[in-house]
């Protein structure tokens, strides 16, 4: 009964009924506009400039890359790890929350879990570019082989293999899954031929009778449990394949919560990102309202207050443990070659959150979309110290190195920011992207006696 | 069953009450129904279908069949090329840990997918006797199999209950 008050709270003119959910999330799905078709294009045209680089890379070698000694792991890996996090927070807000019965979820986690999906599919493309010979990347996967040669199974990187593709198939299924009656919903409004087919195969024959509830919302549940513990394990290996190392800068045993909490911070960031225009564009003021920006603010806070602790953890461990070249990395990272990004990101992800304390900053929306893209720039730079920093100054002076960025990784790096907005483009107008029936499930249903949608108080 | 009956009694209820009023009747009459709802509500499962879904069996199983495997591959592939690295063990339980853990998740999930699909009965190509594309708006159905001679109570029944239409229509 909490979500029907919170609804009510939410929508203070006049209750939402069941077909105005429909009526705004499929009128979503109407043929494109202009706007559409640009944002559209705009997407393919980065993800052109990505895919000419990569093959540009594949034909001339990975010198093109930028990568030398020492310097072995570089814009691909933090573009790796950046772009695991921002799934994270899909997870976190479709899954943990759905098991918290949190209300504020329902109408942004569609948009959180689509979101999830196409950033591993984007994280997923660039441990491959990163290995220079792409054919190879089977080499990865435990398969017989004449050689009889397995993958080294006390390898971090071959957790990562497990956990990343672990961590895509249960977010696509799940995100699946809670689309189908969603689907079923539009195949029923569908008017044209190609509409009709399309939610006509992908709803299943879903028809939403009382035995398919029953066992969809039983499934749905172990779903959320089965994805709650991938929130925390994902970002955790992935951390372990920095702190498994000796790597100065790296060996931390604060790194997995670290970066668990890094992830879900930089994935609400995105989530507010791309929820403003979304909401602007299709008009969805009456489902994604400032009390749903308030929790996600709260949320950043959170999450931001747990980054900064860990940095200043990181910054103590090394001087508490007297170790001089774990000390000498953290003196070199805020005073060092670096030295911007290292107050690039203190300024993005520590000291601009702190604003949110302040109550109408969380629901201005203009002041949100632009806190989400720093935090999204702090989040990138916060993987960008870590990887390169730690490898510019290892043990010895003699192993020392810089690094010059080269034209091909920014544009294979701007080219996954075209990957993953093609996908979200082409999701947006082609399937419901705010989840009609979670948010019917917070709407009270219409009751002729008594119950909270009883006629007399009804808007029927 | 609703598909195999010869005649197919639609009631469609704008009120979630009413439908589940029809549902009891439909119920003490020991007849076989279908009641369709744009969303999932407990007051719904309550009357229809109060016993626990088998679908966490399916995923209980599917889970433990994941970890065992992951653990398998992990120890099976070290020992088919013992390869000792670091003085640590060629078989290092903690390590395997990590693969065993993921597809725990990964069988359990999989699993849960396919019960979906057993209890559910989807993919389906058939069309739903008495399926009305309103159910999954703003309208509640109740769709009740009967014999030809059954079909005047039953819409008797339906409207008495707060149906706003009722319809007949072929069984499939």
């Amino acid at each position: 009964m909490e979500h029907t008050q919170n609804q009510h709270d939410t929508h203070k003119d006049a209750p939402v009924t069941y077909a105005e959910v429909n009526d705004t999330v499929l009128k979503m799905l109407e043929p494109p506009g202009t706007g559409w078709f640009l944002l559209l294009f705009t997407c393919l045209f980065f993800l052109a400039i990505g895919a000419s680089c990569w093959f540009y890379q594949m034909w001339s070698g990975f010198g093109e890359s930028g990568k030398s000694h020492p310097i072995g792991w570089g814009t691909y890996i933090t573009n790796f790890v950046f772009w695991v996090g921002i799934a994270h927070s899909g997870t976190l807000i479709s899954a943990v929350l759905y098991l918290f019965r949190a209300a504020f979820r329902q109408p942004i986690y569609r948009l959180a879990e689509a979101m999830t999906v196409f950033a591993v599919m984007t994280a997923g493309l660039f441990p491959i570019i990163h290995l220079g010979r792409p054919w190879y990347a089977l080499w990865l996967m435990p398969y017989p082989n004449q050689r009889a040669l397995w993958p080294n199974f006390r390898s971090p990187l071959l957790w990562d293999v497990f956990a990343v593709s672990t961590y895509f198939t249960i977010s696509a299924t799940f995100f699946f899954v809670g689309l189908i009656p969603d689907i079923a919903a539009a195949r029923d409004r569908a008017t044209t031929k190609f509409r009709k087919a399309l939610y006509g195969v992908t709803c299943l024959g879903w028809r939403g009778n009382h035995i398919q509830w029953k066992h969809f919302q039983a499934a749905y549940l172990i779903f959320a449990a089965f994805a709650t513990p991938l929130v925390v394990s994902v970002h955790s290996v992935v951390s372990w394949d920095f702190a498994m190392s000796i790597v100065p800068g790296w060996h931390a045993t604060i790194f997995p919560p670290y970066f668990v909490a890094g992830a879900i911070f930089s994935g609400v960031a995105m989530v507010i990102t791309l929820a403003i225009p979304l909401r602007k564009a299709f008009g969805l003021e009456r489902l994604i309202t400032p009390v749903h920006f308030d929790a996600m603010s709260k949320l950043i806070l959170l999450t931001s207050g747990v980054v900064s602790y860990s940095y200043i953890t990181e910054f103590y461990t090394a001087w508490f443990s007297n170790n001089p070249f774990e000390r000498f990395q953290f003196w070199f990272r805020p005073f060092g070659e670096f030295w911007l990004a290292f107050w690039g990101m203190t300024f993005c992800n520590c000291i601009f959150p702190q604003l949110l304390w302040v109550k109408s900053l969380r629901t201005n929306i203009p002041f949100l979309f632009v806190l989400s893209i720093f935090i999204n720039i702090g989040m990138w730079l916060e993987r960008f110290n870590i990887i390169f920093q730690s490898l510019t100054r290892e043990f010895i002076p003699a192993a020392w190195g810089g690094y010059n960025f080269s034209w091909v990784e920014v544009g294979i790096t701007v080219g996954a920011f075209g990957w993953f907005g093609m996908w979200m483009t082409l999701f947006i107008k082609f399937f419901p992207s705010v989840a009609i029936t979670e948010i019917k499930e917070i709407i009270p249903p219409p009751m002729r006696r008594g119950g909270h949608g009883a006629v007399a108080g009804h808007n029927h | 069953m609703v598909e195999s009956s010869s005649r197919a009694v639609v009631g469609v209820f704008t009120y979630m009450d009413d439908a589940l009023e029809a549902v009891k009747k439909v119920k003490a009459a020991n007849m076989d129904y279908r009641m369709y709802s744009p969303v999932p509500r407990h007051e719904i499962e309550e009357v229809t279908y109060p016993e626990k879904s088998p679908v966490r069996m399916m995923s209980l199983v599917g889970a433990v069949t994941g970890c065992a495997c992951g653990f398998a591959l992990a120890i099976l592939c070290s020992l088919d090329w013992p390869l000792r690295t670091s003085a640590k063990n060629v078989v290092s339980i903690p390590a395997f840990f990590v693969p065993g853990y993921e597809w725990t998740i990964l069988f359990g999930g999989l699993s849960t997918l396919l019960a979906i699909f057993i209890f559910c009965k989807i993919p389906s190509v058939l069309r739903a006797a008495g399926y009305d594309p309103r159910f999954s708006n703003d309208k509640f159905g109740v769709v009740v199999a009967c014999s030809t001679g059954q079909v005047e109570d039953m819409k008797r029944r339906m409207l008495d209950s707060g149906a706003d239409e009722v319809d007949v229509r072929d069984s499939l």
